[in-house]
C-alpha cells in the first residue's frame, strides 16, 4: 500500500492555474523527491497537502489507503502527514526542550505545573530518534543550522506508538553547507529505516539522487514525470526542470588583467568569526571563500560591508576603508550583494524600482526631488539587461521570485559602478536558470574589470566563477586553491572538510 | 518574458478596491445620507466651515504622527507637544508683550528640541520609540501642568492674530488652507523627494537600510523633530482659533488622529499616506457632525463610538484583503521569500513594522 496517493490535484488563483491535474503516489518507506524551479508548483502542492490551500474540486487523496480531505490542516495532521518547513519554526531564545514542547504538549503534574524532567526525557527519546546529540538546555539560537534542522524534524515525528508518518520536508538543505547536509541526508535515511516515509522537496540535485528512491519533476504546474532516481543522473534531471538543456556557463578564461595593485586588500581582518585574514583581489579577478558553517566564511562579506564591526585594514583602490559603516564602504567603490536577502536586502513594502535604485538616487533628483520617470526608465533598462521577470518597476518586490529578487539586489549593486563586490553567498535558495543568469551577470561584469570577492557555499559555483578560492577553517585561512592548477569544486569540499 | 515563473498581471480583487477607497465612500455616503434627512442643517455653508475648521488640528496632529510612522517609529508625545505649545503661547501672551510671531516660532524650536530628546532616546539608548515617547509625553504633561497652574489660560491674542485663524477667505476657513499648505509639504516629502523613499526603507527593514548607505539614525532624529515640529504648528493653529489653553487639548487629540492615520494607511497605497489620513479623518468628521444634527444635542458621545468603529472594520477589511492577496502571492512565486512583518492581519505596514522594530533588543 502506498503512503501518500494524490490523483488529479488542480488549483487555481484568481483564474490562474498553478497545479494542473497532478498525480503523485508516494511509496510506504521511500524517500521520494518532488523538484522543480521556483513558481514551477512545487510550494502550492506542498501547501495544499498542508491545509494551507483548498484544491479545486475533484482532486483525491489517500493516505495509506484511506480517504484523506485536502485543505484541511487538522485532516492532514490526523491522517500522520507532518511538515517541516523552510522557516522551521523554532523559537530561537528558548532551548530544545521548551521548542520540542512547542508543538507537543507538556506533560502536566498538580495546578498545571510543567513536569519539567519528564519533558526532558521525552525530548531525548525524541532527538535520539533523529540521531541528534546536542545538549537540550542551550537555547536552539545557538545551534548549528543542520542541528536545527534536524530538531524540526524531531518535533515533527509523531509519538513513537503512533507508528509511521509521511514527512514533508520543505527545501530542508537550502541554507546548509555541504557537510553538513551529508548528515541531514543520513538523518532522512534513518527516518526510512524506521518506516516512515519522506516526500522531500529541493533545489538540489545531487542530494535529490543521493537520497531519493524516486523523484517526481514538476514544471509549469504540471507533473512531468516521475522516475526511479537511480534511471535519472544530474543532467536529465536538470533538463527535465528547465524544460530544456541548460546552457553550461564556461569555464571562465583567466583573468585579463592580474598583476598591478590589487583593487581590494584585506590586512589581518578580525572580526565576527574571522581571524587575522589577508586577501587581495585585482582587477577582473574573482575571488572565492569557502568553508564550513563557522568558519567565518559566513562572516567575511558582513565584516567588508561594515555590517559587524572589525579590526584590520581594507583598502580599496589603495586608500583605507573605515570599519563598521556601510555608508564608508560604499563611497569607497566597495559595493555588496547580501546573503539572507530578506533580512538584509529587500525592503518588503518598496517597489522594485525603489528597492533597485535605492541608497544612490542621486542621478534622479531634478531640484530635490525624484525625477520617476528617469528613475523608471533606468530600472526598465536593468531589468530588460537582467531579464528581471515582474509585472513592471512599479510592481511590489515581494511579489517577485526569490531568484529575481536577488536580480534586482545585485543591480542595485552593480549601478552604483563599485570598484570592487563583496557577495554572499548569492545564489542560495535560487533555481537553476536564475543562478546560471547571476553567474552570467557576473562573469560579464569581471570581464569589464570589476574585482568581485565572493563568499559561498555552493563549492561548484565557486570552481566554476573562481580565479582563487580561500578555503576558512576555524576563522583562519588555511588554503588557497588556484584555477589552472588545484582548483574544483571537489578538491574545495575536501579541503573544507579535510583541513 | 514568457518564462514559467512569469507573476500573473493579477488583477486587484474588487473587494479589496472597494476597501481601499472605503474613507471616500464613506464620505459620499455620509454627504448623501445627511444631505436627504436634513438638508436645511447639513448642507449648508456654515456646517461645511464648522466641520472643516473643527477637524484642523486633529488633521495637523495626524501629520505628526505620519511622519516617523514612515519610519517604522512611533511617536505618542505629539498631543503633548501641542500643549506645550499651546501653553507656551498662550502664557507668554497672557504675562509679556513679546511680539506674538516670535513666540509662536519660539514654540515651535522649543517643540522640536523636544523632538531631539526623544531622537536621543530612541537612537542613542535604544529605547523603543513607543515607550520614551510616552515618557516624554508625561514629563511634557507636567510642564504643560506646572506653567498653567493646572487652570486655563485666555491668551489676550491681538485681533491680527485671532484673525488669522477665524478668516474665511473665499469662503474658507483659513485654517483649512494651513492645513493644506502643511498636507501639501508632508506629502510632497514623504512621496516624492529622496528623504521620504529612505524613511519608508527604514520603516520596511532598517538593517537593508543601513546596509544600503542611509543614515537610518539620522533619518530617525529628522522624523521626531519633525512631527514635534508639526505637532506644535497645530498649537499655533489651536492658539489662533480658539485662544484658550486647557489641559486636556493636546493630549485628548491623540487617539482621533491615531486612529486617523492608521484608518487612512488602509487606504490608497496601502501604507501610511498623507491624503488616505486626510480623507480618513473628514469623512468620519462629517459622519459624526450629520449624526449629531439628525438626532440632537444629546449624542455627544457618538464621536469616539464612531471613529473606533469605523477604524476597527476598515482595518479589519485591509487585512482580511491584504491576507488574501499575500496567500495567492506565495503560491506564485513559491520561494519568495518573505520577511515575517507580512503576516496575514497586519493591517497596516505601519503597524507590521513597528512590531518588527518592537522586536530589537
Amino acid at each position: 500500500m502506498n503512503a501518500l496517493e494524490i490523483r488529479n490535484l488542480s488549483k487555481t488563483f484568481a483564474g490562474q492555474t498553478a497545479l494542473h491535474r497532478v498525480d503523485l503516489t508516494v511509496g510506504a518507506g521511500q524517500v521520494h523527491a518532488l523538484v522543480g524551479q521556483n513558481g514551477s508548483g512545487k510550494s502550492t502542492l506542498i501547501k495544499v497537502l498542508a491545509g494551507y490551500h483548498r484544491p479545486d474540486p475533484g482532486a483525491v487523496a489517500l493516505v495509506r489507503g484511506r480517504d484523506l480531505a485536502l485543505g484541511s490542516a487538522i485532516a492532514a495532521h490526523d491522517a500522520g502527514i507532518r511538515f517541516v518547513h523552510q522557516d522551521l519554526g523554532l523559537v530561537l531564545e528558548l532551548d530544545a526542550v521548551e521548542n520540542l514542547m512547542l508543538g507537543l504538549s507538556y506533560p502536566r503534574g498538580a495546578l498545571g505545573r510543567i513536569r519539567w524532567r519528564e519533558a526532558l526525557c521525552q525530548a531525548r527519546e525524541r532527538t535520539a530518534r533523529v540521531g541528534l546529540d546536542i545538549d537540550l538546555r542551550r537555547p536552539v539560537g545557538e545551534l548549528s543550522l543542520a542541528d536545527r534542522t534536524a530538531l524540526a524534524i524531531a518535533r515533527a515525528l509523531p509519538d513513537a506508538d503512533r507508528g509511521s508518518a509521511v514527512l514533508v520536508l520543505d527545501e530542508p538543505t537550502a541554507a546548509l553547507p555541504d557537510a553538513d547536509v551529508r548528515r541531514l541526508l543520513a538523518t532522512i535515511r534513518a527516518l526510512r529505516a524506521a518506516g516512515h516515509s519522506v516526500l522531500v522537496v529541493s533545489h538540489h540535485l545531487d542530494e535529490v539522487l543521493d537520497v531519493a528512491d524516486r523523484v517526481s519533476v514538476v514544471r509549469d504546474g504540471r507533473m512531468v514525470t516521475t522516475a526511479e532516481a537511480a534511471d535519472l543522473d544530474h543532467h536529465t534531471l536538470g533538463r527535465l526542470m528547465v524544460g530544456h538543456d541548460l546552457a553550461r556557463p564556461t569555464g571562465r578564461v583567466a583573468p585579463a588583467v592580474a598583476g598591478g595593485d590589487p583593487v581590494l586588500a584585506l590586512d589581518e581582518v578580525t572580526g565576527g568569526t574571522v581571524t587575522g585574514l589577508t586577501a587581495r583581489v585585482h582587477r577582473g579577478e574573482t575571488v572565492g571563500v569557502a568553508g564550513l558553517s563557522g568558519s567565518g566564511r559566513e562572516a567575511v562579506a558582513g565584516l567588508l560591508s561594515g555590517r559587524v564591526p572589525r579590526t584590520g585594514r581594507v583598502t580599496v583602490g589603495g586608500r583605507p576603508v573605515r570599519a563598521a559603516s556601510p555608508a564608508a564602504a560604499l563611497a569607497a567603490g566597495l559595493a555588496f550583494v547580501p546573503g539572507e536577502r530578506a533580512r538584509y536586502g529587500i525592503f518588503p513594502n518598496l517597489t522594485v524600482r525603489q528597492n533597485l535604485t535605492l541608497g544612490s538616487l542621486r542621478r534622479h533628483i531634478r531640484y530635490g526631488y525624484v525625477d520617476a520617470r528617469s528613475e523608471r526608465r533606468e530600472v526598465l533598462r536593468w531589468i530588460d539587461e537582467f531579464a528581471i521577470v515582474t509585472r513592471g518597476p512599479d510592481a511590489l518586490v515581494t511579489t517577485l521570485s526569490g531568484g529575481n529578487q536577488q536580480k534586482v539586489l545585485v543591480a542595485r549593486a552593480l549601478r552604483r559602478a563599485p570598484a570592487a563586490l563583496v557577495l554572499d553567498d548569492p545564489t542560495a535558495g535560487i533555481d537553476v536558470k536564475a543562478r546560471t543568469a547571476v553567474h552570467a551577470i557576473l562573469q560579464d561584469h569581471t570581464a569589464r574589470g570589476l574585482a568581485v570577492l565572493l563568499a559561498s557555499t555552493d563549492s561548484d559555483e565557486l570552481a566554476r566563477l573562481c580565479d582563487r578560492v580561500l578555503v576558512l577553517d576555524h576563522g583562519r585561512l588555511v588554503r588557497t586553491l588556484h584555477r589552472g592548477t588545484d582548483l574544483s569544486a571537489t578538491a574545495i569540499e575536501h579541503t573544507q572538510v579535510a583541513s | 518574458m514568457t518564462a514559467p515563473d512569469v507573476p500573473k498581471p493579477d488583477r486587484e480583487p474588487f473587494g479589496a478596491t472597494i476597501g481601499r477607497y472605503s474613507a471616500v465612500l464613506l464620505f459620499v455616503v455620509f454627504i448623501v445620507t445627511f444631505g436627504v434627512l436634513k438638508p436645511d442643517l447639513f448642507l449648508t455653508a456654515s456646517t461645511f466651515r464648522l466641520t472643516l475648521g473643527e477637524g484642523v488640528v486633529t488633521a495637523v496632529l495626524a501629520l505628526a504622527f505620519l511622519v516617523p510612522l514612515a519610519a517604522g517609529t512611533f511617536d505618542l508625545s505629539i498631543g503633548a507637544n501641542l500643549g506645550l505649545s499651546l501653553v507656551v503661547i498662550n502664557w507668554f501672551a497672557a504675562n509679556t508683550r513679546a511680539p506674538i510671531a516670535l513666540v509662536c516660532v519660539g514654540a515651535v524650536l522649543l517643540c522640536c528640541l523636544v523632538g531631539l530628546l526623544s531622537g536621543v532616546l530612541v537612537v542613542r539608548f535604544r529605547v523603543n520609540s513607543l515607550i520614551a515617547t510616552l515618557g516624554v509625553s508625561q514629563l511634557l504633561s507636567a510642564v504643560a501642568l506646572k506653567v498653567s497652574n493646572n487652570r486655563q489660560i485666555f491668551g489676550s491674542f491681538s485681533d491680527g492674530f485671532a484673525g488669522l485663524g477665524i478668516a474665511n477667505p473665499l469662503g474658507i476657513p483659513a485654517v483649512v488652507l494651513y492645513l493644506l499648505g502643511l498636507a501639501l509639504i508632508v506629502w510632497f516629502v514623504l512621496e516624492h523627494t529622496p528623504v521620504g523613499r529612505y524613511l519608508f526603507a527604514v520603516g520596511g527593514n532598517p538593517e537593508a537600510a543601513r546596509l544600503a548607505g542611509l543614515n537610518t539614525d539620522r533619518l530617525v532624529y529628522g522624523s521626531l523633530v519633525s512631527s514635534a515640529g508639526i505637532a506644535a504648528i497645530g498649537g499655533v493653529i489651536y492658539a489662533m482659533r480658539v485662544g484658550v489653553y486647557s489641559a486636556d487639548v493636546g493630549p485628548g487629540l491623540l487617539f482621533p488622529a491615531l486612529a486617523a492615520v492608521f484608518f487612512g494607511a488602509s487606504q490608497f497605497s496601502r501604507r501610511p499616506n498623507v491624503w488616505g489620513t486626510l480623507v480618513a479623518y473628514f469623512a468620519l468628521a462629517f459622519g459624526v457632525k450629520g449624526l449629531q444634527l439628525a438626532f440632537g444635542p444629546g449624542t455627544f458621545w457618538i464621536q469616539p463610538l464612531f471613529q473606533g468603529t469605523a477604524l476597527l472594520i476598515a482595518v479589519a477589511l485591509a487585512s482580511r484583503q491584504i491576507g488574501r492577496t499575500w496567500r495567492s502571492r506565495r503560491a506564485e512565486g513559491s520561494a519568495t521569500t518573505q520577511p515575517a512583518p507580512s503576516e496575514p492581519g497586519d493591517a497596516t505596514p505601519g503597524v507590521a513594522t513597528v512590531r518588527t522594530r518592537l522586536g530589537q533588543p
